[in-house]
């Protein structure tokens, strides 16, 4: 099991390294650059603001002075958000991206599993069909229109919650979390329906039963992990993507996370922030990965012997 | 059902005694018959074939009396063992039953192993459920089962999983599952179906000496009549789900009956007889399913049909001790 964990991150670390190195590059290909503006500014002036960045020396050095950076911990400055450094910015917003992703993903996947084996267990009841319309409702309408929606009933009309912004604690996260949720447990809902019915057809389920051990067993002992295994394999990347904030969400709700980071450092060429926020969601990706295959492997003995 | 005469002579109380079992499957395009009223009586410790092309409902009659029926398929009639209707259990009921006095193997041993857990655990699930043994205790007796039915370093291999078994390995896995709770009643659908050719013999002489051993009476369900003349005290031949003829296997094989057997046998190769450049084949295709038939399923076929087999249904009926048959022509001879 250690061979196999250590082969995944020796992996992973490979493809985060050509992840950042092809980053790097591409964003340089594209025209324009961090201070070039509408405004005009002298040529001296442009000079010396990109010599302070390093922006003047060869991209090969440029690359070295990065790759070094990260070894030291060290994402270096912001080239658009003045006095801070990228450190800065996600240490920031990490933290609201984190809380609000975490209790959204696990949120979704206790709601989703539940509602898909409903689903499963009793198909065209009304528990099936209830989780059906939520799964059709909550894939099909998008976050910014279920979001509005949330904030006109739940706080304008009823006042349960604030409409946004941070400053009122847990209170003020509950709506984020739901709406992030919402997609997520539309389509666990529906993937854990279809495993599970699919896993209760098998061969092997069909020797439980014929062993009587009873439909309870049969469930906990032969249905569940089978039927689970896709469902762990959606968890990971979902995580990483939910937990490293989504812009619809944090922007709706006026939340200071990372996701609107996202779209903002490319847009302004903020070379250094978004090299830290492909370095984050990457690397985040990657472990969610090795972690959704550890417990795979620990799960199905077939996915641990391979090779 | 007055005209059905039982064709056990014993004096003991059968151990399973179907009567007029019958399967249905409720279709999108309306009900089909899979099982169209079989009566049949096993002893304890008998081993009786039933045989049939793909579709005659063979295995339905075994899904049946398991509670395994898909969950479109409906069972009627009675199927009594020891007594009691099996087909009137509740799930719960039913569980008393399977796995200890009735076991049940598969056709394909790849995929009816759980692979996601050890085999010994497998083995040892059924014991600790229904015997209340220990998990240790549990384990050390499947460990030995396997020893029984010869797989190689039981001790090590029952802690593997059963991917990590070859098919015929896996099958001898299932029979030990099946007869560790030294059952009466053993079902077996084709349980060698899916394995080379080579191995299957040793499967089935195991399975059958174990049997013996335990005296577990045994129903095999095959298409393979080679199979059948190897094991089988007695068989049944079922067409479109009836049975069309029961015999002693060695009477079957020497005279065979109803033209449907002798069809079959006509399409099995056989050592003693001169080779032919062609096995024997019957004309048209097997009828599977569809509704309720008024005459004999097999007439569309039949090369010495009588005007009124496709509208009158041929009664299933004694023709010599311990033999019954279900054709026009017969009784027209006697």
């Amino acid at each position: 099991m250690l061979r196999f964990i250590g082969k995944r991150l020796w992996h992973g670390g490979l493809t985060l390294a050509a992840l950042v190195t092809l980053t790097f590059f591409v964003m340089r290909l594209a025209p324009g650059g961090p201070f070039s503006r509408n405004r005009k500014i002298s040529p001296e002036v442009q000079a010396n603001i990109e010599a302070a960045f390093h922006l003047d020396e060869p991209l090969w050095m440029q690359f070295g002075r990065f790759v070094w950076g990260v070894l030291r911990w060290d994402l270096g400055p912001s080239t658009k958000h003045r006095d801070y450094s990228v450190n800065d910015l996600i240490a920031s917003g990490l933290p609201y991206s984190l809380t609000i992703g975490f209790w959204a993903i696990v949120i979704a996947a206790l709601v989703g599993i539940a509602l898909g084996m409903a689903g499963a267990l009793r198909r065209n009841s009304v528990p099936d069909y209830l989780a059906g319309t939520v799964g059709v409702v909550g894939i099909a309408v998008p976050i910014f229109v279920i979001g509005p929606l949330f904030q006109a009933f739940f706080s304008l009309r009823l006042g349960w919650f604030p409409v946004g912004g941070v400053n009122d604690g847990a209170r003020s996260l509950i709506l984020p979390v739901i709406v992030l949720a919402l997609p997520n447990i539309a389509y666990i809902s529906r993937l854990t329906r279809t495993s599970m019915i699919e896993t209760l057809r098998e061969n092997h389920v069909r020797t439980a039963r014929a062993k009587g051990v009873g439909w309870r067993r049969v469930l906990t002992s032969h249905v569940l992990t089978g039927a689970l295994l896709p469902v762990i394999a959606y968890l990971g990347p979902a995580t990483a993507a939910i937990i490293t904030g989504s812009i619809l969400i944090e922007t709706m709700f006026a939340v200071p996370g990372i996701g609107r980071h996202f779209v903002d450092a490319a847009l302004n060429r903020d070379y250094p922030l978004v090299m830290g926020i492909t370095l984050l969601y990457g690397g985040l990706l990657i472990l969610f990965n090795i972690g959704t295959d550890v417990i795979r492997a620990i799960l199905d003995p077939r996915i641990r012997n391979e090779r | 059902m007055g005209c059905v005469t039982p064709l056990t002579q014993m004096t003991a109380e059968p151990l399973l005694s179907l009567q007029d079992l019958t399967v249905r499957f409720r279709l999108p395009q309306g009900e089909t018959v899979a099982v169209d009223g079989v009566s049949l009586d096993l002893a304890p410790g008998e081993v009786l074939g039933i045989v049939g092309e793909s579709g005659s409902g063979k295995s339905q009659i075994l899904y049946a009396l398991m509670g395994l029926l898909a969950s479109n398929g409906r069972a009627g009639g009675r199927a009594l063992f020891q007594g009691q209707d099996l087909l009137a259990l509740t799930e719960a009921q039913l569980d008393r039953v399977r796995g200890q006095d009735i076991s049940m193997i598969f056709q394909d041993p790849m995929t009816s192993l759980n692979p996601y857990t050890r085999v010994v655990d497998q083995l040892a699930e059924g014991l600790i459920v229904h015997k209340g043994l220990s998990r240790a205790d549990a384990r050390a007796e499947g460990v030995r089962m396997l020893d029984r039915v010869r797989i190689p370093d039981a001790a090590r291999r029952a802690r593997l999983y059963p991917h990590e078994f070859s098919g015929g390995m896996r099958q001898r896995v299932m029979i030990a599952m099946a007869l560790l709770a030294r059952p009466k009643l053993l079902l077996a659908d084709e349980p060698t179906t899916a394995l080379d050719v080579t191995i299957q013999a040793q499967v089935l002489d195991l399975m059958a000496e174990l049997g013996r051993e335990t005296g577990t009476a045994i129903v095999l369900v095959t298409h393979d009549l080679g199979v059948v003349a190897r094991l089988c005290d007695r068989v049944a031949v079922l067409y479109g789900g009836r049975v069309m003829e029961e015999a002693k296997a060695e009477a079957l094989f020497d005279t065979p009956s109803h033209p449907y057997t002798r069809g079959l046998l006509a399409a099995m190769p056989r050592l003693e007889s001169p080779l032919t450049p062609r096995l024997g084949t019957i004309p048209g295709t097997p009828r599977s399913g569809g509704g309720d038939l008024p005459g004999c399923p097999f007439a569309a076929r039949c090369t010495e049909r009588l005007d009124h087999c496709t509208t009158t249904r041929p009664v299933l009926q004694s023709t010599a001790p311990d033999r019954r048959s279900a054709c026009h022509l017969i009784e027209a001879a006697t």
